[in-house]
């Protein structure tokens, strides 16, 4: 007999979500964490904007929470930014140069994603239905998923699913005429998958963003930082084993059914049931290893879309930021530079191809002279063949219009190579995957592959691979244990 | 000889007997194999047909797909990829072998050669490269498509050992059925394999391009006593036919081709349950392949003794109350068993060996087709089994 009954590979926040769900019914788990700390990409984050309140709930986490007005701040070269907030999913415009009608559009586009995406997010904590199962359970639960767009009333369903196929600067340009809104919600739709503004289904990706993270801007709610110390307290209460620095070289199988890992060290570990928090390509092709998989889903997992596209940069600097116009009570907004469709397009048609174009978009936060920016479209190339310290000078310059005292005392900058090195995700994609139409759902992480069960007896996925996707939410840890417990009985 | 340079002025390209070939088709009856020129007829069908089940046939098969696969798990990527256990197979060994994808569908079929435990030769009727490379992942193993650099001819008929003795094939007699040898004749060194598609004694000749017109010649050189001839497409088929083979795209479809997930077939379907073995601990389709095992099959491919002397060319097949129960896919006349023979599918209710069936046949008759209802028995699809074929030593 094996002393685990589970063994969870990958200690993100997924993982520990995983764990806290499985011990509390009694699973004795360990978790195999390759680096020295918890968390994985979790501690590449600058928000936790998503991290779903009922997992919080269910797990009586009580995270402090942050008690401030968050702003949103679409920088301009003219250094007249515009100002929104979000409050209870309606925007407020603080500060634009955008016309009245153009504000009313804008939110009431924003009203309609929200509806839309409110349907969507009706399906995030269930385990999605098997395709060509023919088990009356999934037949009817696909139904069931059919109705719930249905009930959106006629009209909306049309329109809901005239625009989950287009593309956002369509839409855009259909409805508004400023430039710099039309960026900001261009921005807000392809962060993070590798899509521009005009290729096809990044409304959908938008509507799986609000849909995650319950609104548009959301602010910040919760002290992050407490997160994974919070998750871990609970896994250790709950008598889960945390190895950190145990890197897992291989999931050993027996006549097709998971029994254990082996450690870098070549230590053996048995369990009865192995849980990957790796991302799928990862878990299939260095983990599993593609012997025990067929041709055809080896294809698939092959070619799911993993390129990240999103450089990391930190830089502290020697006093607090100014930005012209901003005051001071606003710093801690959310800033975002993408000026219009075209100009981000553009970055991204040079990272179709591996370059970059010196002009790209970021988004960054600010606390007590550190910048945390999101830069893209800095694309994951082969052999990681990034010349870091022009991109480290283009990055500041890109910042420098808009900050007029930047000294910059120390600037790190993570690239989508470096981010896979380092937390160990294939394309350093932040989502394990793009979040398009045929990787949601049951078709994610691909057909053969979803609801979380692999071909492999016994062996399982948590990750952000899996439904409902990206992000820092903790469903997937979630609906994982959910589906193996159900599995179990 | 590598010709590979197709342009709209040449579309198709030519193997290297092609000058042989060309030379000895009267008929001018080509058609195009994998993107070569290769003969239908030469002269008459029947006439091809008759010398390979007679004397021996010469068919140029240079355009069929080959692939080397050499490296350190050579022999476990094609453990995985075909349905067989090849784990004891044997330096100078040829295995014939079905592969499957992932619902157990037959992507298609061919034969494999083992050179030593880390260099094989896999040679097959449709492409595979995109197939067998993705099949290799986290594999140690090199594929590389080597169809343009080796020409082959196949020497099926009674007296085809007798032709390769006389030209001093060593101990070519005691070559076993599906193993394969160096041999010289004509001075050129060779592969000579005892493979072939006629069920009938029969080898086929592997050579560089460049010996291929030695090859060639020497095999016609004993042709003043013994009258062998080039033989094309039309009479292989009709040989193959008797011997029971099926042809992929002909009998069943691809799995990578097929459109309608309902067109493809399971070797339990295609009555080639013998050929999977599903001890082995894992190869592509294992899962689907058990599934389908427990629950049994809907359909099978079998042998039909016709009724008459009508072949029934793609004819509907219908149980005894006229219900639809299936298809011909290949028929004809057998001129050495003396009747009419078909393959076909039927349902599971009419599988059974000597379960007699329907065949809607409609027989052309100058200008007006002849609605025939002929009675079938389902028999085995091996219609002829010829001692000669697996006699060692073999006939001279």
């Amino acid at each position: 007999m094996s002393k685990y009954d589970a063994i969870i590979i990958g200690g993100g926040h997924n993982g520990l979500v995983c764990a806290s769900y499985l011990s509390k019914k009694g699973c004795k788990i360990l978790i195999l964490e390759k680096n020295e700390n918890l968390g994985g990409l979790a501690n590449c984050a600058s928000s936790l904007n998503g991290f779903s309140s009922k997992v919080l709930g269910d797990l009586k986490i009580n995270l402090p929470k942050l008690n401030y007005n968050s702003y949103v701040v679409a920088l301009h070269s003219d250094q007249q930014h515009t100002i929104l907030q979000e409050n209870n999913n309606k925007i407020i415009f603080i500060k634009s140069g955008a016309n009245e009608e153009n504000q009313k559009k804008f939110s009431s586009l924003i009203d309609k994603y929200n509806l839309y995406a409110s349907t969507l997010s009706k399906f995030m904590y269930e385990v999605p239905p098997r395709l060509k199962s023919g088990s009356s359970k999934d037949t009817w639960q696909l139904i069931n998923m059919g109705w719930k767009i249905r009930k959106l009333g006629k009209k909306n369903m049309r329109e809901f699913l005239r625009v989950i196929g287009l593309n956002i600067a369509d839409e855009l340009e259909d409805n508004l005429s400023d430039n710099t809104l039309k960026g900001l919600l261009a921005h807000e739709a392809i962060l993070g998958s590798n899509l521009g503004p005009r290729s096809p289904g990044s409304i959908l990706s938008l509507l799986y963003r609000q849909a995650i993270q319950n609104g548009l801007f959301t602010s910040e709610k919760y002290d992050f930082h407490q997160l994974i110390p919070s998750l871990e307290k609970i896994c250790l209460n709950q008598g889960v084993e945390i190895k950190n620095n145990a890197s897992v070289k291989k999931i050993v199988t027996t006549n097709n059914q998971a029994t254990g890992v082996i450690l870098d060290s070549e230590e053996k570990i048995d369990a009865g049931i192995i849980i990957s928090n790796a991302d799928p390509k990862t878990t299939y092709f260095d983990l599993l290893g593609t012997e025990p998989l067929d041709t055809d889903f080896i294809r698939r997992a092959k070619n799911i879309r993993t390129k990240g596209n999103i450089a990391k940069l930190t830089i502290t600097l020697k006093e607090n930021p100014i930005i012209q116009n901003i005051d001071k009570e606003k710093m801690n907004a959310k800033f975002i530079y993408a000026p219009d469709i075209n100009y981000i397009e553009r970055a991204f048609n040079a990272s179709k191809y591996n370059k970059y174009n010196e002009n790209l978009c970021f988004e960054f936060h600010h606390c007590v002279k550190v910048i945390v920016a999101n830069i893209y479209y800095v694309p994951h190339v082969k052999n990681n063949t990034h010349d870091k310290e022009r991109l480290i000078q283009h990055s500041i310059n890109l910042l420098k219009p808009f900050i007029s005292n930047l000294e910059i005392e120390k600037a790190e900058l993570l690239t989508p190579n470096e981010i896979e090195e380092k937390y160990h995700v294939k394309g350093g994609h932040w989502h394990h995957g793009d979040i398009e139409i045929d990787q949601m759902l049951m078709m994610r992480p691909f057909y053969g592959s979803a609801q979380y069960t692999t071909p492999i007896k016994n062996l399982y996925l948590c990750s952000a691979g899996t439904h409902p996707g990206g992000g820092i939410t903790g469903i997937n840890g979630r609906n994982a244990a959910k589906k193996i417990m159900g599995d179990k009985k | 000889m590598s010709q590979t340079n197709i342009s709209y002025k040449q579309p198709l390209l030519e193997t290297p007997f092609h000058e042989k070939t060309r030379e000895k088709c009267y008929a001018h009856d080509w058609y195009r194999w994998a993107g070569y020129k290769a003969v239908n007829q030469y002269t008459s069908t029947e006439l091809e047909y008759t010398s390979m089940r007679n004397t021996a046939g010469v068919i140029d098969i240079s355009p069929m797909h080959k692939y080397s696969i050499k490296g350190k798990d050579a022999k476990k990527f094609i453990n995985k990829l075909n349905t067989r256990d090849i784990t004891n197979i044997q330096p100078h060994q040829v295995v014939y072998a079905l592969w499957c994808n992932e619902d157990g569908f037959v992507v298609d079929d061919g034969t494999i050669f083992c050179f030593d435990e880390n260099n094989f030769r896999i040679c097959s009727g449709e492409r595979n490269l995109n197939w067998f490379e993705d099949t290799a992942i986290g594999f140690d193993v090199k594929i590389e498509d080597i169809s343009h650099s080796i020409a082959a001819l196949a020497l099926q008929g009674p007296l085809s050992c007798k032709i390769l003795h006389m030209l001093n094939a060593n101990n070519i007699e005691n070559l076993k059925p599906f193993y394969f040898d160096q041999f010289t004749i004509n001075n050129q060194k060779i592969t000579i394999s005892r493979t072939g598609f006629s069920g009938d004694l029969g080898y086929e000749l592997w050579c560089d391009p460049s010996q291929a017109h030695d090859v060639w010649d020497a095999l016609f050189s004993f042709n003043k006593d013994y009258k062998i001839l080039p033989a094309g497409l039309n009479a292989l088929e009709m040989v193959r036919i008797e011997a029971g083979f099926i042809v992929v795209n002909a009998d069943l479809m691809a799995a990578e081709h097929a459109l309608r997930p309902n067109r493809m077939r399971t070797p339990f379907e295609l009555g080639l349950a013998w050929m999977v073995n599903l001890d082995k601990e894992y190869f592509n389709g294992k899962e689907a392949l058990i599934n389908q095992k427990n629950r049994g099959i809907e359909k099978k491919l079998v042998g039909l003794d016709v009724q008459g002397d009508k072949p029934a060319v793609g004819s509907v097949l219908y149980n005894k109350s006229k219900k639809e129960i299936g298809i011909v896919t290949a028929a004809m006349w057998s001129p050495s068993l003396k009747s009419n023979i078909a393959i076909g599918y039927v349902d599971k209710e009419n599988m059974k060996l000597g379960t007699i069936i329907l065949a809607e046949i409609y027989h052309p008759e100058e200008l007006e087709y002849r609605k025939i209802w002929a009675k079938c028995k389902v028999v085995k699809k091996q219609f002829i089994n010829l001692e000669r074929k697996n006699a060692v030593p073999a006939f001279i």
